[in-house]
Formats: C-alpha cells, sequence, structure tokens
C-alpha cells in the first residue's frame, strides 16, 4: 500500500548503452514525444445501469449519516458516496456529541473501509474457505452446544456499545447458560468506573461540559489529546476559548508533553508520582483534611494560580483515567468543593453495552485449567492486546479451537483455526453509542466489497442461523424497544443520525463514601518510570494497517511510520544520547528496543512509551515497524511501568519526521499577545509598485486561529482523504517528500509550544507563478493560487521560490501501486496526479467549483464554501471564506488585531493569514 | 592555419565557393525543412478527423440511431440523459430506459437482443464513448443547460445521425472561442434542446440583441470564464 520506490514501475534497471547509441534514442525520442499529444483516444467505455435506482444520479453526491466506533464508542459521521461509493466522511453537524467535527480516526476510518489488506474470506487453518464451510462447522457446533447447555463455550470481546450486539450475546447465553462471555477491555474507563463507584455507589461516566469553565485544571489529563472523546472535548475547548473576554484558562500539570500541555496557559512538568503530591496539596489547601505533603516550590506556584483563577466560579478539574482509583476519586472530591459538580461535571450511565462480561482473566485462567474448549475472539485481539502478565498466549497451548473474527488476518488470526473477516463499520447495520450515551444507528454507505458477515451476522451464524440479514437483526432491537412508533422514529433515527432524545439525562448523585485510599509515602523509587499511552495515530494498533494513520505525524514530535522511547533532554544529556539512538528498555525480565526521541517538557527519570507497533501480521503494512510497548504493561498497573533500566546500544537508525527542526530560532512565525493587549505588533510597511486591482466577489481568504488549534490532526487527515492525497511511506518522508499538502508545525521554544497548520498562503503576489514557465501556477480572479496538473511539466521552481515550502511535488508515480479498492476510494471530483506534477493545497478548489456551479445554475447568490480543513477543525481553528463580503466570518477574523501574516518581510500578500495566541501575561505565566 | 588557408585557396590558390560551413548549413536547412515537414503532418493530423476523430463512428453494442429516436420520433434528449439539468455528467440511459419502449415494440428485434440481454443478465451495456473529454477537464453539463447552451452547439446535428459521431473536435480553444464570447451561443434556457436554430439568425435584430441583453443582465463574463480552475481543478 505505502510508495515503494523499488518496486515497479519506478524501478529503472541500470542501462548498458553506449554513447552514439543513446544520442540516437535521444533524437528518435524527441522527435516521438511530440506525436503523444495528438492521439484523439477516445476510446473509453461508459457503463450505465441497468436499473437506476431511484434518486441516485452519477455525478451528484448522496449523504447518509451513520457512525464508525473507536473504543467501543460511536464517532456519528455523514458519508459522502458518488452512486454507492463513499469517498468521504465528515462529522454529523446534528449530532450533540460531534457538533459536525471529527478527528483523524474518524476521517481515516475511510481507508480502513477500502484497505487493500482487509481480510477477504474466512479461512480454516489458514487456508481460504466459503462461508458455507463454516455455516456447516457453526450449524454442527450449536447443535452439539444445544446438547451441552453451553458447556466449555466462551465468547471473547471487546468493550461494545451495540444493543443489538449486547442482545445477542444475552439471548446466546440464555439459550446456552453454561457459556460464559468474557471481555478484554481497554482499560480506558476502568479508573473512572472504580471511583464513582466508591464515590456514588454506581458506576458512572463523566461527562465533563468545557464549554461551561472558566478555569480547567488538567492533571495527567490529555483531554485535548487522542480518545473516543477528543471530538467532544475539543468542540467545548473551542467554545470556551472563543468566548473573548471570559476566555478560558487551561492550567495543566503532567510529565509526558501533550497537546492539552501545549495549549495550556500554564503547564507544570511533573514526575509521574508528583501527581498524587500535587492533588493532595490541592486538595489539603481546599479544605478537604487531607494530609498532604509539602509541594515543590514550582507545585506550590501552580497550585496558587488555580486557586487564584479556580475563585473565579465555573472551574473544572479532570484527573486523567490513566490515573489510579483513588486519584480520580480525589479528583471528584476537590470538584465537589470547587462546586463543579452539576455545573461543569455531570453523569451519566456508562454507554457500554459490555459491562456484565466477566475478565479476561478468569477466561485465561479457565483455559489454563482446560475448562474452555472452544473460544471465539469476536473483534478483538487478545494475542496482541492482552495484558503480558495474563499469559494468554501460554493458555492457548490448551485451547482445542479458537475461532477469531476480525478486519486483518492479525496475530490471534494466525493462531485460530477458524478466521472469519469482518465487515467494517462503514458497509454494516449495527447500533452504538456516542460519548454522552445518544444512540446511534449505523447504516451501511455501501454493500460489502469482500465476503464478509458483519458481527451481528456472525453471531446469528453460530447461533445456527443464515448471518446474512443484520438489518432485520438490528431493526428488531429496536421494534421491540419502540413498538408501535418503531417506523417513524426508525426512518427519522436513519436520517438524522441518531435517536432522538436517547440521550440520558444526566445525574446527580449523592455522594456516599469520601474515604481515600491513597499511598501515604510512595516507596523510592529504583529506576526509571514508563508511561505507557495509545499513540496518537495508532492507537492500541488498531489503526497499524491504516496508511494514512501511519504516515501522519504524531502532534508533538512529528515522527512517522515508528514508534519511539521519548526521553528528557536531562536524560538523555546523562546517556550522550541524540534523537535515533536505539537504546534497550529492560524491567529485569522484557526488553524492549528502540530509538530515541528528545522531548523537551519531559519529566526526567520519566520515559514515555506508545502502543499499536511491535505487530506481527504477515504481509502487514505494520509489520516489523517499532516495538510492543504493551509488553511492560501489568494488570495492577497497566499504564505503567517501574523500575526500568536504560542501556544505549551504541547504534543509530534513522527516524523519519515531517518537521526535523521544531525551533523558531528566534523568528516570529507563531505570535503571541497578551490577554490585555491583543493586538499584533508589525513594523512592516506593505510596499507594492503595482495599482491596486479591482476587488473582485468572491474573493476567498482563510484565518487560522493559533489560539484554537490543538494539533489533533483532524484537518491533515480530512484534506488527505478529499484530495486523494497520496501515501509516499517512511522512505520518502525521511528526505522530506511528504505529501500531506497542510502540514501542522509544532514549535518547542518561544513562550512554549505552538501549532501552527500551514496549508497554501494563496499569496495575492505569489513567487511561485512567478517562477513556473509553462504557466501551470497561475492566479485567479477570485484570489486562488492554481495549479494546473495538465500544464505542469515538472521543473519544481515554482516550490523552490515558494517561501513557505507549501508545495509538494510528485517525484514518482505515487498512485500507480494502487490497490482496485483504494482507486475506488478516491474522490472523483479532484484529480489523481501522476508522476511529475507539482501539487498543493487549493483552497478546496473543488468545493469552491460545486458552489459556484450550483449557485449559476439555480441563478442564486454563492452559498458558502467549507473546506475539508475548516469541516474537520473541532476547535473550529480554520475559517474560510469571502473576504469581500464584510459581513463573512472570515471577514471578521481578518479584522481582527489579533491578525498577522506569516513571513510578512517576503511581502507576498498572503490570503491565508494567522490569528495570534493568546498568553498569560508576563510575571502570570 | 597553414593548412586552413591552404583550404581556402584550394590547389591552384584559387578561392573557393562553397565555404568551410556550407556543409553544415545545408544539412541544417535539410534538417529544418525535414523538421517543419514532420512538424505540418503531426498539426495537421491533429487537427483532422484522425487525430480528433470528429465525424468517425465508433462501434457500439447496439447501432442505436439518434436520427431515429431523436430526429424521427421527436424524443426530448432529457429522456434519456436526464442528469444533464442537475448534474455534471449527462450520463447514458439505464438499459432500464430503453426497455420502457423496447419492451412493448421491437420486442424480437435482434439489432436489441443485447439490451434484452443485459436486462436479463443484470450486466450493463458496454458503450464506446464518442464525447469524451482527457481527465483533466472537469466540464458540467448542468451549468451550461442552465445558462441556455443548446445541445446542438457541442453535438452537433445528433438528431441527423444514424450512428453518433463527434460533430467537434473539444479541443481547448474551441471551448475557449466560446468562453471569450458566451453571447452568440446562448439560448432561452428552455429551449436547449432544440436542434434547428436557423430561424434564430433569420430575425436578427431581436436575436442579436439577445446575446448582448444575456450577458449584461447576467453578467456573464468572459474573464471569470476563462479562469483556469474552471475547468481546470
Amino acid at each position: 500500500m505505502p510508495f515503494d520506490p523499488t518496486t515497479e514501475p519506478n524501478r529503472r534497471p541500470p542501462a548498458e548503452i553506449d554513447r552514439r547509441s543513446l544520442l540516437k534514442l535521444m533524437g528518435a525520442s524527441l522527435s516521438l514525444a511530440g506525436l503523444v499529444g495528438c492521439t484523439g483516444s477516445h476510446d473509453e467505455n461508459a457503463l450505465p445501469y441497468v436499473r437506476q435506482p431511484e434518486g441516485v444520479t452519477p455525478g451528484i453526491a448522496k449523504w447518509y449519516a451513520t457512525a464508525v466506533t473507536f473504543c467501543g464508542l460511536a464517532q456519528p459521521v455523514l458519508g459522502k458516496t458518488y452512486t454507492g461509493r463513499p469517498v468521504k466522511l465528515e462529522g454529523n453537524p446534528d449530532h450533540p456529541a460531534a457538533q459536525g467535527k471529527s478527528d483523524a480516526f474518524t476521517q481515516a476510518a475511510l481507508l480502513g473501509l477500502y484497505d487493500p489488506n482487509r481480510s477477504r474470506g474466512p479461512r480454516r487453518l489458514g487456508t481460504p474457505v466459503g462461508w458455507a464451510s463454516f455455516r456447516r462447522w457453526a450449524t454442527e457446533n450449536a447443535a452439539a452446544m444445544d446438547r451441552r447447555r453451553g458447556e466449555g463455550f466462551r465468547l471473547l470481546t471487546g468493550p461494545f456499545s451495540s444493543p443489538t450486539l449486547a442482545r445477542q450475546i444475552r439471548a446466546l447465553l440464555a439459550r446456552w447458560p453454561l457459556a460464559r462471555w468474557h471481555i478484554l477491555d481497554d482499560g480506558l474507563f476502568t479508573a473512572e468506573r472504580a471511583a464513582t463507584q466508591s464515590l456514588f455507589g454506581q458506576s458512572l461516566t463523566l461527562q465533563p461540559s468545557f464549554d461551561q469553565a472558566s478555569t480547567i485544571l488538567a492533571i495527567e489529563d490529555d483531554f485535548l489529546g487522542p480518545g473516543p472523546r477528543q471530538t467532544l472535548n475539543a468542540v467545548q475547548f473551542g467554545a470556551a476559548r472563543r468566548k473573548g473576554d471570559r476566555r478560558m484558562q487551561l492550567l495543566v500539570a503532567e510529565a509526558v508533553p501533550s497537546a492539552t500541555g501545549a495549549v495550556a496557559d500554564q503547564r507544570l512538568a511533573l514526575a509521574p508520582d508528583e501527581a498524587a503530591t500535587l492533588l493532595r496539596a490541592l486538595a489539603a489547601r481546599l479544605g478537604l483534611g487531607i494530609d498532604a505533603p509539602a509541594p515543590g516550590s514550582q507545585q506550590e506556584a501552580w497550585i496558587s494560580k488555580a486557586l487564584a483563577t479556580a475563585a473565579q466560579d465555573r472551574t473544572l478539574l479532570t484527573v486523567g483515567t490513566t490515573q489510579p482509583a483513588a486519584l480520580v476519586k480525589l479528583g471528584l472530591l476537590i470538584n465537589e468543593r470547587l462546586g463543579a459538580l452539576g455545573r461543569t461535571l455531570h453523569f451519566s450511565p456508562s454507554p457500554f453495552e459490555s459491562l456484565q462480561a466477566e475478565s479476561i482473566a478468569d477466561l485465561v485462567a479457565d483455559m489454563a485449567a482446560g475448562k474452555v474448549e472452544t473460544l471465539l475472539c469476536l473483534d478483538t485481539n487478545p494475542v496482541y492486546h492482552a495484558l503480558p502478565d495474563l499469559d494468554f498466549t501460554a493458555a492457548l497451548g490448551k485451547l482445542p479451537l479458537l475461532l477469531h473474527a476480525g478486519l486483518h488476518f492479525d496475530e490471534t488470526a494466525a493462531r485460530a483455526q477458524w478466521h472469519l473477516p469482518l465487515q467494517h463499520d462503514l458497509e454494516s447495520w449495527s447500533d452504538a453509542r456516542a460519548v454522552d450515551g445518544t444512540t446511534v444507528i449505523l447504516q451501511p454507505l455501501v454493500r460489502p466489497f469482500f465476503d464478509v458477515r458483519s458481527r451481528h451476522g456472525l453471531l446469528d451464524i453460530i447461533a445456527g442461523g443464515e448471518g446474512n440479514d443484520d438489518r432485520a437483526l438490528v431493526s428488531g432491537t429496536w421494534r421491540n424497544a419502540w413498538g408501535e412508533a418503531f417506523e417513524e422514529k426508525w426512518r427519522a433515527a436513519l436520517f438524522k443520525g441518531f435517536v432522538e432524545g436517547s440521550r440520558p439525562e444526566t445525574l446527580s448523585p449523592a455522594v456516599r463514601d469520601r474515604s481515600l485510599e491513597l499511598e501515604t509515602k510512595s516507596p523510592p523509587r529504583q529506576g526509571l518510570t514508563a508511561l505507557i499511552r495509545p499513540d496518537a495515530t495508532v492507537w492500541d494498533g488498531v489503526f497499524s494497517e491504516n496508511a494514512w494513520l501511519q504516515e501522519t505525524p504524531k502532534p508533538l514530535s512529528k515522527l512517522v511510520w515508528e514508534n519511539v522511547v521519548q526521553i528528557a533532554p536531562a536524560l538523555a544529556a546523562r546517556h550522550g544520547l541524540a534523537d535515533g539512538d536505539m537504546v534497550e528498555v529492560s524491567d529485569g525480565h522484557i526488553r524492549l528496543q528502540g530509538p530515541v526521541f528528545i522531548a523537551t517538557g519531559q519529566a526526567d527519570e520519566t520515559l514515555a512509551l506508545t502502543l499499536g507497533y511491535g505487530r506481527a501480521i504477515a504481509g502487514g503494512l505494520s509489520e516489523g515497524i517499532g516495538h510492543d510497548a504493551g509488553l511492560l504493561r501489568r494488570s495492577s498497573t497497566p499504564w505503567r511501568c517501574d523500575g526500568l533500566t536504560l542501556t544505549p546500544l551504541g547504534k543509530t537508525v534513522p527516524l523519519a519526521f515531517t518537521q526535523p527542526h521544531q525551533q523558531q530560532e528566534g523568528r516570529d512565525f507563531v505570535r503571541s499577545v497578551t490577554a490585555r493587549e491583543k493586538a499584533v505588533e508589525t513594523d512592516i510597511a506593505a510596499a507594492d509598485f503595482y495599482p491596486p486591482r479591482p476587488p473582485q466577489d468572491p474573493s476567498w481568504g482563510m484565518t487560522i486561529d493559533l489560539d484554537l488549534c490543538i494539533g489533533c490532526n483532524a484537518c491533515v487527515t480530512a484534506c488527505q482523504a478529499e484530495n486523494n492525497i497520496p501515501v509516499v511511506g517512511k522512505a520518502m518522508v525521511a528526505q522530506g517528500r511528504a505529501m500531506h499538502w497542510l502540514r501542522v508545525d509544532h514549535y518547542t521554544d518561544g513562550p512554549g509550544d505552538a501549532f501552527q497548520p500551514v496549508p497554501c498562503m494563496h499569496c495575492e503576489q505569489a513567487p511561485c507563478e512567478m517562477g513556473c514557465p509553462v504557466n501551470a501556477a497561475v492566479h485567479s480572479i477570485d484570489g486562488l493560487n492554481l495549479q494546473v496538473y495538465n500544464r505542469c511539466i515538472g521543473t519544481r521552481t515554482c516550490s523552490s521560490s515558494c517561501p513557505y515550502k507549501v508545495r509538494r511535488f510528485n517525484w514518482f508515480d505515487y498512485t500507480a501501486g494502487d490497490a482496485d479498492s483504494v482507486q475506488a476510494m478516491r474522490n472523483p471530483q479532484v484529480t489523481v496526479r501522476s508522476r511529475g506534477v507539482m501539487e498543493k493545497c487549493t483552497y478546496c478548489v473543488q468545493r469552491i467549483e460545486e458552489a459556484r456551479i450550483a449557485a449559476d445554475r439555480e441563478n442564486q447568490p454563492l452559498g458558502e464554501v467549507v473546506t475539508a480543513c475548516q469541516q474537520a477543525c473541532p476547535t473550529q481553528a480554520i475559517v474560510f471564506g469571502n473576504i469581500a463580503d464584510p459581513g463573512s466570518h472570515v471577514s471578521r477574523t481578518k479584522a481582527d488585531p489579533r491578525n498577522y501574516t506569516l513571513l510578512e518581510e517576503a511581502n507576498t500578500r498572503p490570503r491565508t493569514t494567522y490569528l495570534a495566541r493568546i498568553r498569560p501575561e508576563d510575571g502570570e505565566g | 592555419m597553414a593548412a586552413g588557408r591552404r583550404m581556402r585557396e584550394g590547389k591552384r590558390g584559387m578561392a573557393q565557393i562553397f565555404t568551410a560551413s556550407a556543409d553544415t548549413r545545408l544539412r541544417a536547412m535539410l534538417l529544418m525543412a525535414a523538421a517543419a515537414l514532420v512538424l505540418a503532418i503531426v498539426a495537421g493530423y491533429a487537427s483532422q478527423g484522425y487525430g480528433t476523430v470528429v465525424g468517425w463512428v465508433r462501434d457500439q453494442p447496439v447501432p442505436f440511431s439518434h436520427r431515429h429516436h431523436a430526429g424521427d420520433l421527436g424524443i426530448d434528449c432529457r429522456y434519456c440523459h436526464g442528469a444533464v439539468e442537475t448534474s455534471s455528467r449527462a450520463g447514458f440511459p439505464a438499459t432500464h430506459v430503453c426497455m420502457t419502449c423496447h419492451s412493448q415494440i421491437w420486442t424480437n428485434a435482434g439489432m436489441l437482443a443485447p439490451v434484452r440481454l443485459s436486462l436479463a443478465q443484470d450486466k450493463p451495456l458496454i458503450w464506446q464513448r464518442v464525447s469524451k473529454l482527457p481527465d483533466y477537464v472537469y466540464f458540467n453539463h448542468s451549468a451550461h443547460v442552465a445558462k441556455g447552451v443548446p445541445c446542438v452547439t457541442c453535438h452537433g446535428r445528433i438528431d441527423r445521425m444514424p450512428l453518433t459521431a463527434a460533430a467537434h473536435s473539444f479541443h481547448m480553444n474551441w471551448c475557449l472561442d466560446c468562453h471569450r464570447n458566451p453571447g452568440p451561443a446562448l439560448r432561452p434556457p428552455g429551449e436547449v434542446t432544440r436542434m434547428d436554430w436557423s430561424g434564430w439568425d433569420d430575425s436578427v435584430e431581436s436575436h442579436r440583441q439577445y446575446a448582448a441583453l444575456r450577458v449584461r443582465v447576467e453578467h456573464i463574463d468572459p474573464v471569470k470564464l476563462t479562469q483556469c480552475n474552471v475547468c481546470h481543478r
């Protein structure tokens, strides 16, 4: 799938040729070259429908509301389809948990559907067989289970929120009472559930309202970072930050630099154990009667600032759920004292349907004892994901029959006797709940093009059925629930994308038990501590096979196709390490080897490791990449490992970064203003020899608010999906040849971290247009800097002239080797570029043209145009529109005193400008 | 040098008629003449039917006669190419559309066997495209139809073609000729499927005003129409 320059058609074997023959060849080819453009090749076929479905018109997109599930929760989307082919996902604007926005995982889910490495058919002992074969086995098995009442049959799933799946499993367990259902939980909500259970007597889900808060205190909680709640958190954060004078203050304390820390007004670097100290000190200061050791001076300063800003109302404290449950509970008590409960923090019943399942530890114990005969792993991969101290793989030796159902032929599938391929969410009938508890009905955007079944169909087959009517299975659940009102509610749910009124009422539970079991004295730690987190682009491995996400740079390090051992500068200095040096991390038994990456702002003696790499999918995209940090996890401490040693191995490997240099070196790419003086200073007088151009309507322009950008990469992935941007692979990225039209720069110097998305500036005085010898880079009268691909001859003068370096060149034919399914994924409104052609951000010219043509056709004024990046950005940092219209949103943002131009001294008059970050006053920072 | 002077003066000391560079010049002339010949052939090829397939009929699965259907029977273009008013592509009719009539008339015609087979087997008919633009051109039918560019302008007298062929070369300069001066090509949008506009030119006065009025009222600006992003994205 990713471009490999050593394969055909890009490999050019060395030719043995003499001078005379070469000259003859050159002469002949030169004369023949001119004939290339002359063929009247009209030999393409047109295949119309046999029966055209009602309402489908070739060339016109149809949108369907559905969702993709992530960590078992629904991310509501609208799927754009052209004649039955989905080409783009956008957040569902009506859904309260999405509000039209999405994150990088949701945008890249489109490639997950079309993934050429997906499993295409069932396999028995590795050999492809048909579903009929499996159905025969399942029918016999069902009969046997009926006789034995399910003894020896176990089901293992991941966490999910599908009421239909839960109904099917309950029915199965009712039919086979001795069968049992276990869950391989991802542990994301474990601490939260335990804390609320302890505090309120019931296990609940936290529903923070960041948009209601004027102060947010985040302790080891990267709530703006990747996760199932990222979209909603970022939407709320954006709303809070846009409030102008009542702009929300964010104070963060964390060990490992994160996106939340980068956008914080104040960030404190803490060692992992100090989070408890900080919380306790905060609690003591608030009068909660907690015994607290004296915090360090930096922590004291942070606490004072926190309390000062929290004195205004509407504060919210959030503690990351990777922390022990006792600390989460303490955080809730602090919130109670701050008056957050019921105002900025609400509670709701858990959206998951998988809470009744038993633990995987019980399953492994039973497997080891020989009590399990048949295990069905439904959409879960325990060989890779199960915590190592459970010893799942060893227990597999005692298991007679393993069935695996999943999207890929992964590590568990390789050990299974039966592998059943599953449908992707985008081609399935299903249901799920979003993070706020709202029910979403998933409807397929396309008929499955591989021989796959959904989880519902598979369970139906296991129960002895046919497994081919998912719609009936899913609608059956809701027919039972809605009775008479079914038809109307079903149609409404499918149309709107969620079930109206299904959001559970937020609860105001009473506090029952305030006792806390905090360690009074943490033992002195020997060795280093590693914090293990899901990766920012491949999560815990569920997206390892997704080429877009492998190539999306990690938000802070800008690394691709790799995971690293991230260390603090002080630790690096002590060992004499630089980026890319190989090290071995060991706890005495497990040894992990990986390259080092030095992150400024990371706590000393702390390593940051990410999951999702070190896969063993034979022939897969992720094979042989990175190390499996999951090997250091333990059931008691799944998110950290203590007592580690770090040993340099003495060799260096090249790392691939999209941005190797993250310092501004004193320049003002990212500018900041204080909250009081909101104007950006500029001392460059704009000089122009030419008469001013007459104003045009429309004139397109864009502003990007750096105070809102959280570096989440939703815009980058949305642009990749919308504009058919190819994947080039690690080697090309290492050479600086990444193809993302929109890059998000990250700078670590200056007053704190900053993210800066850089699309094409669409300069009014564009240097690239002056450089192009064939007029492929031209300027349209509405202000777009155009790239006409069919004119481009690949001199790359434009790119060398561009001061912003936003142009991307197709050094090779990156799309030539695309699998059929990837070709089907391409957006038909955008050219697929070939070798030798320059490309760049076009302000989504296809969307502008679509709007212009619609306006022309219907004799209406030009409507609003939303670029793909703007559409995806959850904080609404990107604003695009007609600057000739004084009432447009972008005209207002351009008039903001914070507005400034990147590289103003180049005098290029870009149409893309930035709004400066707002920093705390000096002395308050 | 001595040898050179000797060459220049010749054996008996006379001046040479041809200079040393005469050979080169002759060869250069011949080469340029040859190049010009090749260029003329190529240019001629590109602009004539052989290169542009104007007037060339393509093999189709069914020898569909527009003359019979659109001309003799008077079926409106949009009966089959219905998407032309809303979509970028006019589209080909689905087999079902052919069968709306041919399930009742000519039901046993051998010529129509592929159509019946397509319906029976649920496999589409594979047509050879005649009016095809290169992939780097994004043409939108609905914009043209909505403005009142008649079908005949680009597709020629389809109603007189027993077998479909291209009427124009669809070269960029041909498109630009209209985009630079769209007025004369515009007709009332409701009449776009009319094939015979010969009467239009007779009442020249009122119709000459039509073009100018349309352009003025609708702010049709050739500058806007000749921006590269209008056709090339």
